[in-house]
Parts: structure tokens; C-alpha cells; sequence
């Protein structure tokens, strides 16, 4: 290229694109997970209203309700509305980095819960808000998403007058596919989203905050951990505890433990083709600032089938852990952007999943030590009671917890000594074998009348009939 | 391995004649030779009896694993092995190798327990047939299987049911009802959130209901039957039911067939009452001129029954061999 001919290259134009926003963005994230992402900005709501009470149910009286039809989506909650001061973040896409400090406890970090919930189901969006004197609309029209230069929108007053401080979006012109999921799929997806919210927001709905989804309550499904009364110092089945405060303000609580009794053989060998399990509450759930992010995981991310733990499988089916990230700033809290998930590379959580690996294998080791005496094991569970999480933290109050200074993370730690099984007698030895099922049934039938009876029960009837014999 | 006799199964043999004439409708939408029937035929193949009875140009499959009860069937072959083709094979290792290619099927799901695994299969098979196939599912529909025993407070039979089923439910946080009609509505719910999984909205096939009952022959049933359409040919498809008998083409509550044991001497004497629009179960009992049940009320909700389900309703009969 010859000197006399230099290009002038200008500078490029690397604005947004709103497009990209509307589009692509929408995409990183489920419906079902866009919808509990307009559900924590209810929460957050709570959380800046400072209305919350004290005690065990600091979310009663707050609500949040989601209607959806064919051609319309609408949440609509009493949660204290949006701020005017914060109007700048709540409708600006990401968060500016001049935005004035929120209020603890809260979880929105990145600034695009809202928009991306409303931008991945319509085209016509109607936001109606009130908090304290402020009382506005804000609409959002095909024309501006199809606009790429404007990115003002435009704020109205109310034209209609709420009761109390909250917010309702009502979303319309549905794209073809969530238009799709609101009708001719309406009972699945019903389904689907009243199980994740059930599962979710389990912790929050327990601690008062209403969810209906068209008109009905939502129930929730806590994760409950069986819990020996009594000091910690008898050989009980007790939840592994550990629990911290880092250098940056992260309360950490982890607890991990049975929820059920063992498996019994029969339950593990038929489970591939005849019991089949859709949902299990096996494996870990983690929850940050009250928010389940990871429910019921079972994968190499809670630590499973890594590092000396084996991989999940049905034998470990009653084992289940929680772990509790707190924090004023949810920046520090390892969670990705679409809030359901987690930080896999965070190193705080990095350190906290030797807790969890740890804790794991105390119970790992009691179903391997347990194996073949299943209706032996079975008593320890059945003797105790299954717990929630809440009452498992105050309950851990009680242990006498180990400080963990030389390793790390620094915490305090309760490992429970679970019930050993005693050696069997010298004189006694275990018989078991392997038969067809078909067989089993009629021998089944013919000593109990009954078809289902207990395979060992079968077997064991059989040598003691045989043995009776044996002995004349 | 155990059968029930299915001449002690009025209500079934009720359903299977319903199963009989919704085929019959199905040449509105295809010719009846362009099907293939898959079922779960258990010993005797009855429904394949009365198949080749009525629709001989229909082409069957029956899938059973157990093989002494694939001898008995040979036994009990209602027709040349050209049109009635014996399989033994589990339903599951069949279903994977199942290939449509564009050929219709009409495929009864003729389960005598309820598992998750008969969702699944369910599943499988409504994404694997051709448009205008015919799917019917039959489940055990026993609350009381699901119904705690003192002591069972933990992995209790209703937490178990949750685990089992959990995904298909529409509250996943629900006991079971303990009510057979309630427990029937559930497993129905749970069929149409499968059907929708298997065909989500993106999908341009979907599964319509035909029709759906709950009975008891002493074990609780609930069974639905449908039609996998193109979604734009949903109404076409509705409209070639519509005169079927207590069709169901939207997905409302199944509906009780709980059929009276009558004798031969007894239907004969109703016969020329029949049918009967108005007051049927009591101009019935009026011609009985006596109770066949506890009280008048229960004896006219039977003989009503009787009125609906008449034409169902197979006559048995001692044969000279």
C-alpha cells in the first residue's frame, strides 16, 4: 500500500442495539425463570419498603399474584411499588454504575430482571406503580421496541388509583411460542411454574409471602432434614451443620442430612422401570438471601461424583443438603445473572462445596455402612422428626458446634455421630439371592395371600418353613 | 401369572366397546385399512376378537413379555397370524423400536398399575405417531394406594405418590385425593400435562381427548382416549366424535360408568324401555318393581347407568362347547 494513500478509518458504532435486548437477550433464560425473576423484584419491593415485620413471618401480609391467559400475562403485587428515586434503574437496561446504594438484603445486581421477564413474553407492556406520593404508568409499545434510536420511555401518571404501595404488570401482544405456553400448553406450564415457585420460594412463602397463580395459592414444598433432639451427643441421625461469616459479609449456613429412611433394595432394583421417581427432593438446594437459586441438585455442581463422592444414585436418595448464602450486598452472593443458578467459578462457593462434599460423606458413609440391614436403618430415621430448614438453624443452636480455624473456610462445624451397626453375631450369617419377579409373586401369593408381600419377608418364610422340615 | 376373567368385568367390557365404537369414527378421518391396533391384550385378546369381528381389514399387534401368556394367546388366536401378529417383547424395548413411518396406529396403553413409567410411555408414544393415530391409556385409579397408614409419617405412600408423579401433577405440593372420583380427575390433569409435554404449543401435532371414564371392578380405572391431529385440524377432528356417545373433546371431568349386574331375563324385559331420555332410572325401577340396590335412590342411579350404557353392555352366556 503506498504512502500517498493512507485510509481514515473512523470509529465504529458500538452503541446497543435494542433489538439484541428484545431478541437474543431473551433467550438466555426460561419463561418459568423470567416470571421468578419479576417474582424477586416483588421481594426486593418488601425489602425497600422497610414494612417487613419482625419475627417468624417477617413477609405476612405481602402478596403477589400472576394471572395468565391466551393473550395477556399480569403480576400485580402490594410490595411497596417502585421508588421515582430508582426509576432511572428499574426501566434502564443493566445497572448504572452511579445508582444509588439498595437496600440490604435485596437480590436484583445486573439491572435486567424486569425487562428481559417482559421483553421475552410481549410486544405491549403496561407498568402501573405506586409508592407513597408517586403514583405513575410506564408503557412500552411495539413501536418503541421496534424503534432503534429512541430509547426514552415515556411515564405517565396513574390513570387509575391503587389501594396500596405495589406494582402490576400487565403484558400483551404475546410473542407465538409464549402465546402457545398460555394456551394450548396452559396446564403444563401451570404445572411447571407452580412447582418451581413452590420449590423456589419455599423459604419466603414459609416465612408469610403469599403466591397465587390464577387465583390459587401456591403451597410450598420445603426441604425438611430429620433432626434428633437432645444435645448432639448420642449416636442419632443429626444434619451435619456448618456455618460462617466471611471477611466480606457473607453469612454462610449449611446443613446436610437425611430426609427420608434408606432405599430398600427392592426400592433401588425396581426404581430403573417400575417406581420411577419425576421429582425427588435428594440433593442439595442453595439459597441466597432467602431465594432458592439451585433446587434439589444432584450434579458435579453441588459436588456430586467429584473429589471422593460418588455420583448420585438411588441409594442415596434420602440425602439432602441446604445451603444458606445471606448477604446486604448481593453482589457478593454467587449467583449467575438469571438468578437461578450459581456462580460455579465463585470462590466462595468453591470453598463452601468442600463443606457440602464433607458434610455429604458422613451420610454417604452411614447408607454404605447400612447397606443389606435397610429395616435396621429404617428405625433411626423413623424415630425422629423432619425439620425446615428455619428450625433447623435454631435447632443447631443447641449442638455444640467445633471451630474449624485451620482449615478453610473458618467456620464452626457439628459432625454428627450417626448409629453404627453392630457386628453380626459370630453364629449368624446373611443369606440373599436373586429370583425372577414373576416367580417371587406366586411364591408371594401362596404363603400371604398377597402378590406384593416383601420379597425378604417371601425369602425369609420360605427357610424358616424349610428349616421347621428340616428339623422333624 | 394371574388374570382376572374378563366376563366378571362388566365396566371394562363397557369401556372396550366404547374403545369399539370410537374407532368407527376414525374412518371420517382415514380408512380403516390404513390402521394398525397395538395392544396389551392379556390372555384371551378380546378386544382383538371383537376388532376382527367388526373391522377385519384392521391389521393387529399384541405386545406381551410374559412368555406362557404369549402361549394362551396363541391359544386363543381369534385369526390367521397375517392380520393378528403375536409379539413378545417388553412394551418399553417395543415402543423404542416403534417406526410409524407414516402408517396410522390405534394403540391401547392397557396398564393394570399406575407409575410414572406409563406416563413416559405415554410420552414416547404420542411424539412417535402419525397424525390421525388413536391413543388410549388405561391406569390403576386407587386412592386408597396412596392413602397414609398410621406410623407412615415419614416416606409416607402420599410423599411417595409426590415423588412419583410430581412433575405431571398440577400441584405438585398436593395429597392424592382420597376420593375415587377426585383421585380420577387428578390422573386425567396428569395425562393432558404428559400429552402437552410430548406436544408442546410449538409443535404443530397435539393430542385431542375423545373420551374418558373411571370405573371399578373391584380395582379402580381411569381411562382416557384420544386422537393425535394437526393442530389446525382439530376442529375436523372434534367434529368426527361429536356423535360419539358421552364423547369428551375438551378435557372435562371423565364420566362414572358403574353398570348394574343384571340377568339376561332382566335386560330382556328392560329392552323395549329403551333408550330412555327422561327419568331413566326411574321408569326402570318402575318396571323392575323391585330394588336391585340398597335403596330407590341408589337402584335408580344404577338402573340410569344401565339406560346410558345399555348398547356397551355385553350380553354373557352359558355356549354349548
Amino acid at each position: 500500500m503506498g504512502k500517498d494513500k493512507q485510509i481514515q478509518y473512523e470509529p465504529v458504532d458500538a452503541s446497543p442495539a435494542k433489538s439484541f435486548f428484545v431478541t437474543m437477550f431473551t433467550r438466555d433464560i426460561r419463561l418459568e425463570e423470567a416470571i421468578l425473576d419479576l417474582l424477586d423484584n416483588c421481594v426486593d419491593g418488601i425489602l425497600r419498603s422497610k414494612k417487613r415485620n419482625s419475627g417468624k413471618k417477617p413477609y405476612e401480609g405481602f402478596k403477589a399474584e400472576i394471572v395468565f391467559k391466551k393473550d395477556s400475562f399480569m403480576i400485580s403485587d402490594n410490595c411497596g411499588g417502585i421508588p421515582w428515586s430508582l426509576h432511572d434503574y428499574a426501566f434502564r437496561l443493566g445497572r448504572a454504575k452511579n445508582r444509588p446504594a439498595d437496600e440490604p438484603g435485596t437480590v436484583g445486581v445486573y439491572g435486567i430482571g424486569m425487562k428481559r421477564a417482559i421483553f421475552k413474553m410481549g410486544a405491549d407492556c403496561l407498568i402501573w406503580t405506586k409508592n407513597g406520593e408517586h403514583e405513575y404508568d410506564v408503557h412500552i409499545t411495539p413501536k418503541w421496541i421496534a424503534d432503534e434510536e429512541n430509547w426514552n420511555i415515556p411515564v405517565s401518571p396513574a390513570k387509575k388509583s391503587m389501594q396500596e404501595d405495589g406494582t402490576t404488570i400487565i403484558i400483551e401482544n404475546l410473542y407465538p411460542g409464549i402465546n402457545a405456553r398460555f394456551s394450548s400448553d396452559a396446564e403444563d406450564f401451570e404445572s411447571e411454574l407452580r412447582r418451581m415457585v413452590a420449590t423456589h420460594y419455599a423459604f419466603i412463602i414459609d416465612k408469610g409471602f403469599e403466591v397465587s397463580i390464577n387465583k390459587k395459592a401456591v403451597t410450598p414444598r420445603p426441604v425438611k432434614l430429620i433432626f434428633a433432639a437432645g444435645d448432639g451427643k448420642a449416636k442419632r441421625i443429626r444434619p451435619f451443620i456448618f456455618k460462617t461469616r466471611t471477611d466480606d459479609g457473607v453469612d454462610v449456613f449449611l446443613a446436610v442430612g437425611f430426609t427420608r429412611p434408606m432405599p430398600t433394595e427392592e426400592e433401588i432394583a425396581t426404581e430403573p422401570e417400575e417406581v420411577r421417581y419425576s421429582s425427588i427432593d435428594a440433593g442439595w438446594t442453595v439459597l441466597c438471601n432467602d431465594r432458592a437459586v439451585l433446587y434439589c441438585d444432584r450434579s458435579e455442581l453441588t459436588g456430586w461424583g467429584e473429589a471422593g463422592v460418588p455420583r448420585y444414585h438411588t441409594q442415596f436418595i434420602g440425602i439432602s443438603g441446604i445451603v444458606e448464602f445471606r448477604c446486604d450486598d448481593a453482589s457478593k452472593l454467587p449467583t449467575t445473572t438469571t438468578k437461578r443458578g450459581i456462580d460455579a467459578a465463585s470462590p466462595l462457593y468453591l470453598q463452601i462445596k468442600n463443606k457440602m462434599r464433607e458434610g455429604m460423606r458422613v451420610f454417604i458413609d452411614y447408607t454404605n455402612e447400612w447397606k443389606g440391614r435397610v429395616e435396621e436403618a429404617k428405625k433411626h430415621i423413623e424415630e425422629e422428626k423432619a425439620i425446615p430448614f428455619d428450625e433447623v438453624k435454631v435447632a443447631a443452636g443447641k449442638l455444640t458446634l467445633r471451630s474449624t480455624t485451620k482449615t478453610i473456610p473458618k467456620g464452626n462445624q457439628y459432625k454428627p455421630e450417626l448409629p453404627s451397626p453392630k457386628k453380626l453375631e459370630p453364629r449368624k450369617r446373611r443369606i440373599s439371592f436373586v429370583k425372577d419377579v414373576k416367580e417371587i409373586e406366586s411364591v408371594a401369593e401362596h404363603l400371604f395371600d398377597d402378590k406384593d408381600a416383601d420379597p425378604s419377608s417371601v425369602g425369609e418364610r420360605c427357610f424358616d418353613l424349610i428349616l421347621k422340615e428340616a428339623r422333624r | 401369572m394371574r388374570h382376572s376373567a374378563y366376563q366378571l368385568r362388566p365396566n371394562k367390557a363397557v369401556d372396550r366397546l366404547f374403545l369399539i365404537e370410537a374407532i368407527r369414527r376414525l374412518d371420517r378421518l382415514a380408512r380403516l385399512r390404513e390402521y394398525t391396533y397395538y395392544g396389551l391384550g392379556g390372555p384371551y385378546l378380546e378386544d382383538f376378537r371383537l376388532l376382527y369381528e367388526l373391522y377385519p381389514e384392521i391389521k393387529m399387534v399384541s405386545i406381551e413379555e410374559d412368555a406362557d401368556t404369549v402361549k394362551r394367546q396363541e391359544f386363543h388366536l381369534p385369526c390367521a397370524v397375517e392380520t393378528l401378529t403375536l409379539e413378545k417383547a417388553k412394551f418399553k424395548s417395543y415402543l423404542a423400536h416403534y417406526e410409524p413411518n407414516d402408517k396410522k396406529s390405534i394403540f391401547w396403553l392397557d396398564y393394570t398399575g399406575l407409575s410414572y413409567g406409563n406416563f413416559e410411555d405415554l410420552m414416547v408414544l404420542l411424539g412417535k405417531v402419525s397424525e390421525k393415530s388413536m391413543v388410549k391409556i388405561t391406569l390403576r385409579a386407587q386412592p386408597s394406594d396412596f392413602i397414609d397408614q398410621q406410623n407412615e409419617s415419614l416416606g409416607s405412600r402420599a410423599e411417595r405418590f409426590r415423588r412419583q408423579f410430581g412433575a405431571l401433577m398440577p400441584d405438585s405440593a398436593a395429597d392424592p385425593p382420597r376420593d375415587f372420583w377426585d383421585f380420577a380427575c387428578l390422573l386425567q390433569d396428569m395425562v393432558q400435562v404428559a400429552a402437552q409435554k410430548a406436544l408442546p404449543g410449538a409443535v404443530p401435532l397435539m393430542f385431542q381427548p375423545v373420551s374418558s371414564f373411571y370405573y371399578s371392578d373391584g380395582t379402580g380405572i381411569f381411562t382416557l382416549t384420544g386422537v393425535v391431529c394437526r393442530r389446525d385440524a382439530a376442529a375436523e377432528t372434534k367434529k368426527a366424535f361429536e356423535d360419539l356417545h358421552f364423547c369428551n373433546l375438551t378435557w372435562a371431568k371423565p364420566k362414572h360408568i358403574d353398570v348394574p349386574v343384571l340377568s339376561t331375563k332382566e335386560r330382556l324385559h328392560l329392552q323395549n324401555l329403551l333408550p330412555c331420555s327422561s327419568s331413566a332410572g326411574r321408569t326402570l325401577r318402575e318396571a323392575l318393581g323391585y330394588l336391585i340396590d340398597k335403596d330407590r335412590e341408589s337402584t335408580e342411579a344404577k338402573l340410569k347407568q344401565y339406560a346410558d350404557f345399555h348398547r356397551y353392555y355385553p350380553y354373557f352366556m352359558r355356549a354349548v362347547p
